[in-house]
């Protein structure tokens, strides 16, 4: 499963409408729920979705029938939420990712974190804490996690969507992980859930 | 007796426990990563009670955070709209 830069291809309007149909439709839902959780609105998921789609077809002859239709687009899905979904909503504040890149590649970070939260706490919470936790993250270590936990995405493929080398994904899925840990740690504490 | 060489070792570098750990986590592991972890973990003490608590934390991303089904209309109004780009 590729979604390398494949030769322009030459389809009838048939095969466009098939490829779209049987490849691109079936995975809906998931770029759905992608959309949703970088916007954290429903309408604006719904309109994200729509505009890759289009671009999707509009772009058909860029993609080789066949291979990796899902990373291919949620490439499209991500790339159209920062260019015009960002832009569009003016973003405030947006965090300077090198400086969160570089705190967090920083020793302090590496050790193992967050040692007080108990797997007992994790089964006391309601969905919500965790949904919460994860929706608060920086939007690039929201997005490894959700490639790689929620949709199984392999490191190669997300590579390949999110622009990055392979070690700055397993890097920034490491430090995703750590925060969202530090995030579920002080819910935990705040509800008195890991009083001994 | 010799231990099993590391299948997580790359050239003569000694993985650490939290390389181990990640791999598992990011579903990267190979088989025969899997089965060396798992004995790893019946001696080290802080691998077993980070796995555990990893592993419960992404059971309940994937459980949780799922989400639904995509709106029932938005299907159509794709399909409505590529039929326009194409006529």
């Amino acid at each position: 499963m590729e979604i390398e830069e494949a030769p322009r291809q030459h389809y009838s309007d048939k095969e466009k409408g098939e490829i779209f149909n049987n490849e691109f439709l079936p995975h809906i839902t998931s770029m759905y729920n992608f959309g949703y959780r970088l916007t954290l609105d429903r309408d604006d998921a719904k309109d994200l979705v729509q505009d890759t789609y289009l671009k999707a077809f509009r772009f058909i002859e860029s993609f080789q029938k066949g291979t990796n239709a899902k990373a291919w687009l949620f490439r499209i899905l991500k790339n159209s939420f920062i260019n015009d979904y960002r832009k569009k909503s003016k973003e405030p504040s947006k965090v300077d990712y090198q400086e969160v890149e570089s705190y967090y590649n920083s020793d302090e970070v590496d050790r193992q974190i967050t040692p007080d939260l108990r797997v007992e706490s994790l089964k006391d919470m309601m969905g919500d804490e965790i949904s919460n936790a994860l929706n608060s993250l920086d939007v690039d270590f929201k997005t490894v996690i959700i490639l790689c936990d929620l949709e199984g995405f392999k490191y190669e493929e997300m590579a390949k969507i999110l622009d990055i080398p392979i070690g700055t994904v397993r890097s920034r899925l490491h430090r995703a992980r750590n925060l969202l840990k530090e995030k579920l740690s002080a819910y935990a504490k705040s509800m008195g859930y890991n009083k001994v | 007796m010799n231990k099993p060489s590391n299948p997580f070792a790359k050239g003569s570098t000694k993985p650490t426990c939290m390389e181990m750990l990640q791999t598992i986590l990011d579903g990267e592991a190979t088989e025969e990563q899997k089965a060396f972890f798992k004995m790893h973990m019946d001696v080290c003490m802080p691998c077993f009670k980070t796995y555990d608590l990893d592993m419960a934390i992404k059971q309940l991303i994937q459980s949780k955070c799922c989400g639904g089904e995509a709106p029932p209309d938005l299907v159509e109004k794709i399909k409505a709209q590529v039929a326009q780009k194409t006529h």
